[in-house]
């Protein structure tokens, strides 16, 4: 046996509430996809816009006296006014988001482990469960620090957190097909 | 068997205890900026957006005048001008941060210089029901007719404190700050420099 336990082989309970739970993360990751699609847009340049900060007031920079430009105003400029997290919203997101993520990527990692999959494959899906959710906030900490470009590094991380629980998914209602299990127990 | 339950007996107090960490308060638009604009500036035939880079004379005049530094270099005011070019009202979008989130106030002032309008057009999640409260309470009808200069906590005399209670109230606070700030704006960014 590869892994721990054998999850085809648990309890019918335990079966029932892995897959209820598979499914309820699928559910809540429909809307935080819709969530981040509203809030931070899916491209490394709405992204971006969302963390890197605004151009703060520098004295040592200012002019002695104000300076003003006027232009028609165009007011689809005005549809959507730009949502920002600050350095404080950060905080807060990075001890919410990160703790969560640590929960949800052991928590799969729990049924990882009764998928039976070979050590590597195993120890490569566990990997990027952890690392995805780290790098999801590492890139949004350099945004903050200025650094946009490293909006790529949040959205490959967000991509990878929903390929791991697709994998998991998979692998899990794979394992606890009907069918399947008929032919084992034939066997 | 017995192993397997214990695994899902170990994640159950995960499962409670993610759910009820989760606390995020993002912010929510009560009244777009463009509605605002052309509600406030009904009529006009052409809008413009005057974007004024704070220099440091007027930013001394700001903390003079208002005890307040801007975080933004550039304040942006919206106004709008009829058939004969003359500017029938200008809109500015004060902000204030707290600790429960920004609070935006749209100001709307009239050519003679008063305020003419005030609304609260972005609150918090958190915020917001605290904000509708206040504002159902009027306060913000007592700031028109008011002009750079004049003390805009004024407003919140006719308020009863206890019956608003002590949220709303503060809510109300910070809405007076942002129209402190607004009319500072006005006065110094905006009127001073003696054209739209």
């Amino acid at each position: 046996m590869n892994g721990l336990y054998s999850l085809r082989r648990a309890d019918p309970s335990v079966r029932l509430g892995t897959v209820l739970f598979l499914l309820l993360l699928g559910y809540s990751y429909v809307f935080a996809f819709l969530m981040v699609r509203h809030w931070a847009g899916l491209t490394p340049s709405t992204v971006s816009s969302v963390y890197v900060p605004s151009p703060q007031l520098e004295e040592s920079h200012m002019e002695m006296h104000s300076q003003s430009t006027t232009q028609p105003l165009d007011f689809s400029s005005l549809a959507h006014a730009q949502h920002q997290v600050d350095t404080d919203l950060l905080i807060q997101d990075s001890h919410i988001h990160i703790m969560i993520y640590a929960i949800v990527a052991g928590l799969e990692t729990l049924i990882i482990l009764g998928l039976e999959w070979g050590r590597a494959w195993r120890n490569i899906v566990i990997t990027a469960a952890f690392v995805s959710g780290g790098l999801d906030f590492a890139g949004q900490w350099l945004m903050k620090a200025g650094i946009g470009g490293f909006a790529w590094l949040t959205i490959l991380s967000g991509w990878t957190m929903a390929t791991v629980y697709l994998a998991v998914l998979a692998g899990t209602l794979v394992a606890l097909w009907p069918r399947h299990r008929t032919q084992e127990r034939t066997a | 068997m017995n192993r397997s339950l214990s695994w899902a007996a170990a994640a159950l107090p995960f499962l409670m205890g993610a759910s009820a960490l989760l606390h995020i308060t993002p912010t929510v638009v009560l009244k777009a900026q463009a509605d605002v604009i052309r509600e406030t500036v009904p009529g006009a035939a052409q809008y413009f957006a005057k974007t004024v880079k704070i220099g440091r004379d007027d930013l001394t005049r700001l903390r003079t005048s208002a005890d307040f530094t801007p975080e933004d270099p550039d304040v942006k005011f919206y106004y709008g001008t009829g058939a004969d070019g003359a500017v029938r009202g200008v809109v500015l979008f004060p902000q204030v941060n707290t600790q429960h989130g920004p609070l935006e106030v749209g100001l709307t002032m009239a050519p003679d210089g008063t305020v003419q309008n005030v609304i609260v057009t972005k609150a918090t999640v958190e915020t917001k029901p605290w904000v509708l409260e206040a504002l159902r309470s009027g306060f913000t009808r007592s700031f028109a007719g008011m002009r750079f200069g004049d003390d805009p906590t004024r407003a919140l005399a006719g308020v009863d404190r206890k019956a608003l209670g002590p949220m709303p109230y503060y809510l109300a606070e910070v809405t007076t700050e942002a129209v402190k700030r607004g009319l500072a704006f006005y006065g110094i960014l905006y009127a001073a420099q003696g054209q739209p």
